[in-house]
């Protein structure tokens, strides 16, 4: 009985039928895609895009050159160098992220003390060239910049679970 | 003068013209046939598809033509020149040449033979030198696999589109196309021949390369099968060809099967419609099939197809010439 | 011997340790801020407070002596307790910025919270805030930092002898600070940031320049003087960030001079990167082969007896050796290593050396300077007797002029007569040389690179056989400079008819020879050098480099691996932490590259090769890091009639030496805080 529904199964194309019902019934559900450059979908405040460096509210560039992003950052994406600024505070002269090596872990901003270093929402940076790609300071600053208020919402919609 | 006007050229200018007609709506087809192959799959992938470029991406097949019209031909360097420009062109125009026997309509067909279903053989059976050649001219080894692959199978399933063929001829008792299709006026020869229509539209799928028996240029092992090295507009003709395969395919299993220009039934308001709308819409629905086994099924492993081929398909469709053979004799109905 | 118990080990250990050692030697360690092996016992942090038995509360280990019967536990709840609440007193009013203080990551403090520490505050009020000090260019400052171990006021006053720092104010108003907010005027003041358990004292040089995880460790020794202190040279990628001591308790403890410290940032100025030859009066950079063929051709051209060569203050002893090998095939006899044109006779070996070596010290019971001021030629001498000072029953003594050694000295003369009157017995002091168990004269180059040197000496071995005891040899010569005993080793004295650099100078200056090979040595006067053709092996654009003709640019003592003798006559290794700049290339090498381009090649390709050949013509290289005692015999050498003129120190500014102190930036700033500044100064400025 067994070897006779088999055999009329297979005659009867029915794992094929079956198929092709399914592929059919979902012509009309709705799109799980959404249409990207007109519509986006929701980002959570803790997504890693592109970096920034912060500045605190009277301009003062928040990174204190402690280096420990650039200790912590696995693809070594990070350089630093710093000397003292004029009033003797410890700053960066040189903050060079290359895009191109960094995997997006966001060690860097956990390990940033001054919360600095941040990895912003943006996540539309491509560019043409490589050399767009290696971020110097005046660029991650610009960022900052650019994304302060809705790197500050983020950080602040997900300050109470740290 | 107005006997060459009358016997030569006007008969040229008319067939011409004809062509034309026939050509340039098939080309407009097959570039919708992109489309809607886009669209379909997206659909049951819960994709949107392109909608970019035009209304609901209308225009994409447009600008992907431009695309390909403008971009560089690549001849790889150990090439055969000749040939390798030349197995494109064989493809493409094979593909358009059985256009010439397709009816469209009673009497709407170019070249109304009585061998029309040995002419659509023998052409369908020539676009193996179509891959053949470019395969072998690209002088790369992907390049050959892929042709070696595209060659066998297709060989593979013409034997069994044959019988198929042999049975349809049998119950029309005709090997024109319009009479095929007139012999279908009651009852259309899927019915009584239905294992035979489902194995002539495997066999379609895997006669035109299609999913799931798409192995000639399985990405993932031989990277784009015999067309690899090709671009540009070598790459497009091929392309369309392909395309071109697959409607004319489905235009057989119309005429073949699902009673070509014929409204279901024959009453009204069904018959007003003009039979050429009753052809394309059961080709779109061939069409469709074409799609929806795309998106449902996954690839064939080579030797699967072989054995699908010449173990299952073959003595099945022998039988049933055997079979068809015998319930026309002994049922009286010749 | 005591005795006692930790953690249920039982061991005995000397009487007078602390607890504290006493739990060293069983291998329990104990954390600690305050105190600190070479400094006196503070007792004030009280992180090493540890549990004994029948105590009614925790002890302090570091001050509490051990006794018989002793039971110590330092693994109890009692002790973590204590540890944890000491802790978090301290952490009280220390800011945690440790973002931003250069001590993070190499920080006692930083280690010992994570280690023993409370893991959080429950302190809320607010934090005091303490106004930085002032203590000079080398010292940076955030005395908020500051948990009041008071290690850099007990340094400053027992180590250094310097007693200019100090802590004003108790409980938490207490603030270290220097007096008047001078300037640590210290040759060894910048000890103090290694001693300081936080970021209080940070280097001011260094400030922000690089985190210590960056940093490639090389351990190597310092040229900057003669005594070869053990130094770590930090690297980050090609450049050398900073200069940290390494413990050597043979030589220099652990404390190095600020001159070793802090000279690195003249390795990166000046460099000679490119070979130059001097064309038209301007030098012009060239390609290595054109320069060697230049300087092969004028070699070749020129007959042996025409050429002199002359070792520089900084040279390894293998670039030394194959420069007198090159020297010796292209025939020339005049190799010098003594630019200085002291009086130092390569024959007898204890007749050149510190032979009581540093560590003989501390067993001296008087010593007589001549012609000396360690505190400049050899702070880390100058350390060590004071350290013997301190210790008591030990006097000292000099000839030449004025001393501020950081301890009493007896003046008793400033030239050879005094010398000579105690040599002759007929000075009261020379009773007591004789009388002493363990006399040292130590000998300096003030003494001897004078025209008169020879009598000089010849005075100074007589007072030396005075000196000699049953296993004591007190004969004593302080060099200043690294390469001296190496090339002394190396018998690099001329031998021809020249017989010292002045013959040297003065035969070039008369056109008596063609080419002059000097192998870095800068401290000749080159206005002496005539019009002979000058070819400058070295590394920095220093005085040899400007009269050069041709420069072939060498590596700094951090950049090659090669040897240094000390002024004891200990083979110490000196290790590559960087490469050279640009097409600067190891001295050996130019010389080896030298030798084939003027057809007379040397037989070794590797520096393993060389060394091979340099153990084999002198085995005392192949002891690395032990000093071989030689005895001192009766000297039968040239003598001479001395002059009356007092000895006069050869060190005018002990900031700067040498090319490389020369070329650093911080050393000028040093030179300008405590000898200009000073000289400037009256009793009524300020």
């Amino acid at each position: 009985m067994a070897f006779l529904d088999r055999t009329a199964r297979s005659f009867l194309l029915a794992e094929l039928v079956k198929g092709l019902g399914l592929t059919f019934s979902y012509m009309f559900k709705p799109r799980a895609t959404i249409n990207y450059p007109y519509e986006k979908g929701p980002l959570s405040p803790r997504f890693r895009g592109e970096h920034a460096l912060r500045r605190y509210a009277n301009g003062e560039e928040r990174c204190i050159a402690c280096k420990l992003c650039e200790a912590i950052c696995p693809a070594q994406a990070i350089t630093i160098e710093a000397e003292p600024r004029e009033d003797g505070s410890r700053r960066t002269t040189r903050y060079d992220i290359d895009m191109t090596k960094c995997i997006y872990c966001g060690f860097c901003q956990e390990a940033c003390p001054v919360d600095a270093i941040v990895e912003g929402p943006n996540f539309e940076y491509a560019a043409e060239t490589r050399e767009e790609l290696y971020y110097n300071k005046d660029k991650l600053l610009a960022n900052g910049d650019r994304w302060e208020a809705e790197i500050a919402s983020n950080l602040a919609a997900d300050a109470p679970y740290r | 003068m107005l006997m060459f006007w009358n016997g030569y050229a006007l008969p040229t200018v008319i067939i011409v013209a004809q062509v034309v007609a026939i050509v340039v709506p098939l080309m407009l087809a097959v570039a919708y046939l992109t489309y809607a192959e886009r669209k379909v799959l997206a659909a049951m992938q819960l994709r949107m598809g392109p909608n970019v470029v035009g209304w609901w991406g209308l225009l994409q097949p447009i600008a992907d033509g431009l695309k390909l019209l403008t971009k560089e031909t690549v001849i790889p360097s150990g090439a055969n020149r000749l040939l390798f420009v030349a197995a494109p062109m064989l493809s493409f125009i094979l593909a358009l040449v059985a256009w010439a026997v397709i009816p469209f309509s009673a009497g709407m067909v170019l070249a109304n033979i009585n061998v029309g279903v040995l002419y659509l053989f023998a052409i369908s059976s020539l676009g193996v030198y179509g891959i053949v050649v470019a395969g072998w001219a690209s002088n790369s080894k992907y390049a050959f696999l892929g042709a070696l692959r595209s060659a066998a199978q297709m060989v593979s399933y013409e034997v069994s589109i044959g019988f198929v063929i042999v049975t349809v001829i049998m119950c029309a008792g005709s090997m024109n196309l319009s009479k095929i299709v007139e012999a279908q006026k009651h009852v259309w020869f899927f019915i009584p021949l239905f294992p035979m229509f489902i194995v002539f539209f495997i066999s379609g799928l895997a006669e035109t390369n299609r999913t799931p028996f798409d192995l000639a240029e399985g990405e993932s092992e031989l990277v784009a099968g015999y067309f690899v090295e090709y671009s540009s507009m070598t790459f497009a003709l091929f392309y369309l060809g392909e395309y071109a395969n697959m409607i004319l395919i489905s235009a057989m299993t119309a005429v073949l099967f699902l009673g070509g220009w014929l409204p279901p039934i024959d009453i009204a308001p069904l018959n007003w419609i003009p039979g050429p709308v009753w052809f394309a819409l059961k080709i779109a629905v061939g069409l469709f099939f074409f799609l929806w086994a795309r998106a449902t099924l996954p690839r064939y492993r080579y030797d699967q197809l072989m054995r699908l081929g010449w173990k299952v398909f073959l003595p099945f469709s022998l039988l049933w010439v055997a079979l068809t053979a015998g319930v026309l004799v002994y049922g009286g109905l010749v | 011997m005591p005795k006692l118990t930790i953690d249920g080990k039982l061991i005995e250990v000397e009487a007078g340790l602390t607890v504290l050692q006493a739990c060293e030697r069983a291998g329990v360690e104990i954390p600690r801020f305050c105190y600190h092996e070479r400094l006196s016992i503070a007792g004030n942090c009280r992180m090493c407070l540890v549990e004994q038995e029948r105590a009614p509360k925790p002890i302090a280990s570091c001050a509490m002596p051990v006794m018989d019967n002793m039971v110590i536990k330092t693994d109890t709840e009692m002790v973590r307790k204590a540890r944890r609440g000491v802790m978090e007193f301290l952490l009280i009013n220390h800011p945690l910025d440790c973002p931003i203080c250069d001590q993070g990551g190499e920080c006692d403090l930083q280690d010992q919270a994570m280690a023993y520490g409370f893991g959080r505050s429950r302190y809320d009020e607010n934090k005091r805030a303490v106004a930085d000090k002032y203590m000079g260019p080398l010292i940076k400052t955030i005395m908020t930092r500051c948990i009041h171990c008071t290690r850099c006021i007990r340094f400053a006053t027992e180590v250094a002898g310097v007693e200019e720092m100090g802590a004003l104010g108790r409980g938490e108003h207490m603030v270290v600070t220097t007096y008047l907010e001078k300037a640590l005027a210290s040759e060894m003041s910048a000890n103090v940031i290694d001693l300081c358990p936080v970021g209080a004292l940070t280097s001011k040089p260094y400030a922000f320049e690089a985190r210590p995880w960056e940093l490639r460790k090389t351990e190597s020794v310092d040229v900057m003087d003669a005594v070869g202190s053990a130094i770590r040279v930090d690297t980050r990628g090609r450049e050398v960030m900073r200069v940290l001591p390494r413990l050597n308790e043979d030589v220099n403890e652990e404390w190095i001079s600020d001159k070793t410290r802090y000279a690195c940032d003249g390795l990166t100025r000046q460099r000679l990167d490119v070979p130059y030859l001097r064309k038209d009066g301007a030098l012009r950079p060239m390609s290595w082969n054109d320069a060697l063929k230049a300087a092969a051709d004028r070699l070749k051209a020129a007959p042996g007896d025409r050429i002199a060569a002359l070792a520089g203050d900084l040279s390894d002893a293998e670039s030394m050796f194959a420069l007198k090998e090159l020297m010796t095939a292209l025939g020339s006899p005049h190799v010098e290593c003594r630019q200085d044109g002291a009086f130092l006779p390569a024959d007898s070996r204890a007749g050149y050396l510190f032979n009581t070596t540093i560590v003989g010290i501390e067993r001296a019971d008087v010593c007589l300077l001549v012609g000396a001021n360690p505190r400049w030629e050899a702070a880390i001498v100058n350390t060590r007797l004071r350290k013997r000072h301190l210790m008591g029953g030990f006097t000292v003594a000099a000839i030449g002029p004025a001393l501020d050694l950081t301890f009493p000295v007896q003046m008793l003369g400033d030239g050879p007569k005094a010398l000579a009157q105690i040599a002759a017995g007929t000075h009261p002091f020379s009773q007591k040389l004789k009388d002493a168990k363990a006399p040292m004269i130590v000998l300096g180059q003030g003494a001897l690179a004078r025209p008169d040197g020879a009598a000089v000496y010849a005075a100074a071995r007589k007072l030396g056989e005075l000196c000699q005891r049953e296993g004591w040899n007190g004969f004593n010569v302080l060099h200043t400079a690294a390469a001296r005993v190496g090339g002394l080793d190396l018998g690099l004295v001329p031998t021809g008819k020249l017989k010292d650099v002045n013959a040297i100078l003065d035969a070039a200056a008369s056109g008596a020879l063609d080419v002059v090979y000097l192998l870095g040595a800068d401290e000749i006067d080159m206005d002496r050098l005539g019009k002979v053709f000058v070819i400058y092996q070295g590394h920095h654009g220093d005085r040899g480099a400007h009269r050069a003709d041709l420069i072939l640019p060498g590596a700094a003592y951090t950049e090659k691996n090669g040897i240094y003798v000390n002024t004891e006559g200990r083979a110490q290794l000196a290790k590559l932490a960087s490469a050279p700049p640009g097409e600067a290339r190891e001295d050996w090498k130019i010389l080896r590259a030298l030798s084939e381009a003027a057809g007379k090649t040397l037989p070794y390709d590797t520096l393993a090769d060389l060394r091979g050949a340099l153990v084999k013509a002198h085995p005392g290289f192949a002891r690395i890091g032990d000093v071989t005692p030689s005895s001192l015999g009766s000297y039968s050498g040239p003598a001479g009639s001395a002059m009356d003129a007092p000895f006069a120190h050869p060190i005018a500014n002990f900031y700067m030496t040498d090319p490389i102190s020369r070329a650093s930036l911080t050393m000028s700033h040093c030179t300008e805080v405590f000898l200009n500044a000073r000289a400037a100064k009256t009793g009524t400025h300020g």
